[in-house]
């Protein structure tokens, strides 16, 4: 369902959660820290009630928090990705260079598939994308990026940008323990003003055809050329 | 005007081949233009590639590859990028749709750029039958862009294709009859690269393991073709299905709640229909 | 010769007595370290357990037989108990007996006669555990059973030698004519034997009696003295209701349910203690009985092995000890998630043991501390916590199944109807079980009920995820939907969902929400008792399966059959009312799979199928999901039906006759 001026998703009976993407690479995170020690924070940029999913990857192990407050309005990928690394830089300035930023892949919204590259880019550092295993190695980080029939892998050095995919690990069900603790840990508030998109948002739309009867393709064995026909056209052969 | 198109050589890019030439005269380079793949480099080569032909465009299909590259394009000419994109109106602004959440949603969008960063989402155009574009000639990658590059390959698993990450799946549930019944289903998962899975029905019975189960207590699986068939669609299995792009359900009952909540249909005895189209995709091989 | 005996019984009494109370005292210290229960309130209550389970042998006497060899010798033994002071005095001196009640005939004559039917009972008892070998043994130290029984039989022979002795030499203060046992075996004795046979057989009485109170509190039989406190202690109302976690306190100070002995509360001790290994929870057990990991009498057992050994070490290390993990050293995972929390173990159990604690305790354990369970139950515990359902459903939807019905969708600020209709997840959700929606609402707005439902503000109970262990989402929920219901000023409240019946009936007056809930077979029988709704009875044979949450821990059983037999022909399975047989859903078993054992689905399918019944009657979506799975399964002749749905076509069938 679609708020009236068609401008966002009607969010007033909607839980929001953390995508299965990020929520992988927040589970990474908290594991590498586990197995080598460290320090680990999350980032986010989002209006006030983000909090709420900066403190469950918290309560999953993450040691601190940092919030990019919006006032709700949408961000293109470009600015997401300028804010978050100036956030960074200043993070870093202090507190010292982080060996491994994750991403998720892509948003799960809206699909941009830019803002850990263009991080990446704007640091300075090497990047890899759509990775499903995540291995250290001394300096350098391996990884495996799924393919069709497979993976490619990539050794690069640290530090590094790495962005991630659902399946990556399975993130843990979060103790309560944790989530008592997320609740006092620190979550440090940063504002910045929201550069003009140049990928702009006018509105959206539910697809033609969602929601509606199923399409018939016909009865018994008869019905086998029309399948094989949606098959082509749906690229499957 | 002169367009960039990265070229996979595939069906995807002709379709988005199709959309590229709203923009002009597309230009290509090859996805495979740098081996091993890195794709620092493709964005380098695209980059200066583009201002030599002052391109009015680069376009790409949205496939995992061309996203990336496109991106780290946008990252180091600082321009805006759109992914999978289904229409666009060249102008200034560009209009464009593009897909959200997986394509549930589609966002109308306005990209305001000197030189638009577009791929198109897979199998949402007709590719059509325009001359293939002329390919330019790269220079050898800078060291510097190789960074990043693939240094080798581990091979897919030896269990075949893995439930969660199959592009289709084939599934039978109780109407498939036996254990001995899954052989078709077999066939035509075989046939199509398909990866099988079943309804808990199945795994009570035993004619399946587990870990062959879709569904709320099995495997929750997001492909872009689910081929349902003789599962009547508990909600249970429903939940474990939330991620299919797009289901075909085959059954003999058609107010089956699977039927009532599938993109197609077919009605009648899936063994004899899933034979069929296995027969039909031999026939047109 | 008086002071010499009485120096040897002082010597006996003191060695035993000390024997005896070191080990209480270990015991007592070790129940004096578990953590809080309240379990000092409702005191006639407890005082009516007692009457009934302890000295009424209720529980026990539920299985005749075996009921009435344990009544005998229990009830013998609460006669015989003055016999022990007498003994002691006559062993002393034989001349002399315990003022007034060692004179009186008519207590030689119960005397003579309980002692008779603790024979006949030890007898009995050894038949049944050698002979018949009851399955509920399987697992039981039955080594340590004939060792009592022995003990008892030697109580009691050598109470009989003593008396027939002191008859035969006239040492009797009781008329012989009223002790006609010990007088036959007065007479049956070799005369120049008795003086000394008098001698040994009262020695033998009372050491055997010192030995046994000093094997006690080693064994099993322990129960003897600790079952009486135990079923004094136990839960007096809702049973069907689990006992909050504090969570407003800092983190150590919260009990996660146990993760090691030491977090065991003192009842809980008191439970392992009490065991007497009976079996009576394994027979009865779902999971036991299709062949899975779960004994309840084992789980009991192997908590109190440890207790046992690991406790001793606690205290005596003054808190610097920590014991292993319960799970898995002293349990498996598996034991811990193959209960249903059906309750049948606990309503079986003759001592009070409350199995359905230990393994919801520990289950919290595993889930909140570990993380640790099922791995398949996880997207039910994610969705619970993310999307107010367990399916993961939108909420928007849940109005869907009411669409061209008319139901009122009650709006925040509007007034609150007479009757809140709360749909529950499953019926709202899950395409089988909505048709006992559907049905519930179109009997109501047809008898004229004033009601509505709550739409996209309805969350689940939390009851999934409060069996899973889960307590912290479950509060969550909880607090979420009694400010929900409070701020709509809702007074009375119609389920179809037993477990939501239960959570918000008996589990929500522990976090402010107190209404009347009321399930839905309930308020249909009274619409129908009213005349509001007039269903024309069919011929149909219709088999009602009684929903653990209703019938077991939650008292419906009644309203069901009046609605059965409104309706059609009632039949009955075996397994029925408060001794039902679960469906295999509960305890959210409902989202995991049953890798172990036979589906216990089909185990009552196969239940219901002998009763010639050609429809299956049930109350409960999760019940209707599993039993209509089992059917389809076993390919079974078996309608499974909702008795709203029953109802609605019975009422529908009158109509059509009418017109």
């Amino acid at each position: 369902m679609l708020t009236e001026d068609s401008r966002a998703i009607d969010t007033r009976h909607l839980g929001f959660t953390m995508s299965p993407h990020e929520e992988c690479g927040v589970e990474e995170a908290v594991r590498i820290i586990e197995a080598n020690g460290g320090d680990s924070v999350v980032l986010t940029l989002g209006p006030p009630e983000a909090v709420e999913q900066l403190r469950d990857a918290m309560a999953l192990g993450i040691d601190r928090a940092i919030h990019l407050q919006t006032d709700g309005q949408e961000w293109d990928g470009e600015g997401t990705a300028a804010a978050i690394a100036d956030a960074i830089r200043g993070e870093e300035a202090t507190s010292g260079p982080f060996d491994i930023i994750f991403f998720g892949n892509e948003s799960a919204d809206s699909g941009g598939f830019q803002v850990g590259i263009r991080v990446a880019y704007a640091l300075n550092r090497p990047c890899v994308t759509g990775l499903k295993k995540v291995t250290l190695d001394g300096a350098n980080v391996r990884c495996e990026q799924e393919i069709e029939g497979g993976r490619d892998v990539y050794v690069v050095p640290l530090p590094a940008v790495l962005t991630v995919k659902e399946g990556l690990n399975l993130p843990r069900y979060p103790s309560v323990p944790g989530k008592m603790r997320a609740r006092s840990k620190a979550v440090t508030v940063l504002t910045s003003a929201r550069p003009e998109p140049r990928l702009e948002l006018v509105r959206l739309d539910v697809p033609a055809g969602q929601g509606r009867r199923a399409e018939s393709l016909g009865t018994g064995r008869g019905a086998a050329t029309a399948v094989v026909d949606l098959l082509v056209k749906a690229g499957v052969i | 005007m002169n367009v960039l198109f990265l070229d996979e050589h595939n069906d995807v890019s002709r379709q988005a081949l199709t959309l590229a030439r709203r923009f002009g005269e597309p230009h290509s380079v090859r996805m495979d233009a740098v081996t091993p793949y890195a794709p620092d480099s493709l964005a380098a080569i695209l980059a200066a590639a583009a201002e030599r032909l002052e391109a009015s465009a680069v376009v790409a299909a949205g496939t995992e590859r061309g996203n990336e590259v496109m991106a780290r394009l946008a990252a180091r000419t600082r321009l805006p990028f759109a992914a999978n994109c289904v229409a666009v109106t060249p102008g200034d602004p560009v209009t464009l749709t593009r897909m959200r959440w997986g394509g549930s949603l589609l966002e109308e969008a306005r990209l305001h750029s000197p030189r638009p960063l577009i791929t198109v989402a897979p199998h949402t155009i007709p590719a059509d039958d325009g001359p293939t574009p002329a390919e330019i000639r790269v220079d050898a990658p800078h060291p510097g862009d190789l960074l990043v590059q693939v240094s080798g390959h581990v091979a897919a698993g030896s269990g075949g294709v893995s439930l969660a990450e199959a592009k289709v799946i084939v599934s039978g549930g109780r109407g498939v009859g036996s254990k001995d019944g899954f052989a078709i289903i077999e066939e035509l998962a075989g046939l199509l690269g398909a990866a099988v899975g079943c309804s808990r029905a199945v795994t009570s019975a035993g004619w399946r393991p587990h870990t062959d189960q879709v569904g709320q207590t099995g495997t929750k699986v997001a492909p872009e073709l689910y081929i349902a068939c003789g599962i009547s669609g508990a909600t249970q299995h429903m939940a474990g299905l939330k991620g299919a792009k797009r289901i075909l359900a085959i059954n003999s009952d058609p107010q089956a709640p699977l039927m009532l909540n599938a993109d197609y249909t077919v009605t009648g005895d899936l063994k004899e229909i899933v034979p069929a189209i296995s027969a039909e995709i031999r026939k047109r091989r | 010769m008086i002071v010499a005996q009485a120096i040897a019984l002082a010597v006996a009494l003191v060695i035993a007595g000390a024997l005896f109370g070191r080990r209480a005292l270990l015991l007592y210290r070790l129940v004096r370290s578990g953590k809080p229960a309240s379990r000092f309130d409702d005191v006639p209550a407890r005082a009516r357990a007692e009457a009934v389970v302890v000295v009424g042998q209720s529980k026990l006497l539920q299985r005749l037989v075996p009921g009435l060899v344990h009544a005998a010798i229990f009830w013998g033994f609460l006669v015989l108990f003055p016999t022990i002071v007498i003994g002691m005095i006559g062993a002393v001196d034989p001349h002399a007996t315990l003022p007034w009640l060692g004179a009186q005939g008519w207590y030689a004559l119960l005397v003579d006669v309980f002692a008779l039917l603790v024979l006949a009972g030890v007898v009995a008892a050894f038949v049944i555990r050698k002979v018949q070998r009851p399955a509920r043994f399987k697992g039981s130290h039955l080594g340590e059973a004939d060792l009592i029984l022995a003990l008892i039989a030697g109580i009691i022979v050598t109470l009989f030698l003593w008396h027939g002795s002191q008859i035969a030499l006239g040492l009797n203060d009781y008329p012989a004519g009223w002790a006609p046992v010990s007088s036959l075996v007065a007479g049956a004795l070799h005369r120049p034997l008795v003086p000394f046979l008098e001698r040994a057989a009262v020695w033998a009485h009372v050491l055997i009696i010192l030995s046994f109170l000093v094997y006690l509190p080693y064994s099993k039989h322990l129960h003897i003295l600790v079952a009486a406190i135990n079923v004094y202690f136990g839960r007096t109302r809702a049973r069907g209701r689990l006992e909050p976690i504090q969570f407003d306190r800092p983190e150590a100070d919260v009990r996660f349910g146990s993760a090691r002995v030491t977090d065991m509360t003192w009842k809980q001790m008191l439970d392992t203690m009490s065991c007497t290994e009976c079996g009576r929870c394994q027979d009865v057990c779902p999971a036991y009985v299709t062949g899975k990991a779960l004994s309840p009498k084992l789980l009991i057992m192997a908590m109190r092995d440890q207790l046992k050994t690991e406790g001793p070490k606690v205290l005596a290390a003054n808190g610097s000890y920590t014991p292993p993990p319960i799970v898995p050293d002293a349990v498996t995972d598996d034991i811990v998630w193959d209960c249903v929390t059906c309750g049948a173990c606990v309503r079986e159990c003759p001592v009070g043991i409350e199995h359905i604690d230990h393994v919801i305790d520990l289950r919290r354990n595993l889930v909140m501390v570990e993380s640790r369970f099922p791995e398949e139950a996880g997207t039910m515990l994610r969705d619970v916590d993310r999307s107010s359902n367990p399916w993961g459903k939108p909420q928007a939807d849940r109005t869907q199944w009411a669409e061209g019905l008319g139901v009122r969708v009650l709006q925040p600020g509007e007034p609150a109807p007479d009757v809140l209709f709360w749909v529950g997840c499953a019926p709202a959700f899950d395409e089988r079980a909505r048709k006992a929606a559907v049905s519930t609402a179109k009997l109501m707005l047809a008898a004229g009920v004033d009601f509505a439902i709550l739409g996209p503000r309805e969350a689940c109970t939390g009851d999934p995820a409060r069996r899973m262990g889960d307590e912290y989402t479950f509060q969550r929920l909880a607090n979420q939907n009694v400010e929900t219901l409070n701020s709509s000023r809702v007074k009375r409240i119609v389920t179809t969902c037993p477990h939501c019946f239960n959570s918000i009936g008996k589990e929500y007056p522990d976090f402010g929400g107190n209404f009347e809930v009321i399930h839905h077979t309930e308020f249909l029988a009274g619409l129908v008792r009213e005349g509001k709704l007039e269903p024309l009875a069919g011929e149909q044979k219709i088999t009602y399966h009684d929903s653990c949450y209703l019938a077991r821990h939650n008292d419906v059983r009644s309203q069901p059959r009046e609605l059965v037999d409104a309706v059609g022909k009632a039949v009955e399975m075996p397994r029925n009312r408060e001794r039902t047989f679960c469906c295999g859903a509960g305890g959210a078993r409902m989202w995991m799979e049953e890798k172990r054992g036979r589906p216990i689905n089909q185990e009552r399918v196969r239940e219901a199928v002998a009763t010639g019944a050609e429809t299956l009657a049930v109350a409960c979506p999760f019940c209707t999901v599993m039993l209509d799975d089992g059917v389809r399964e076993m390919g079974a002749k078996l309608q499974v039906i909702d008795l709203a749905t029953l109802l609605a076509e019975a009422v529908e069938k009158r109509r059509n006759m009418a017109t």
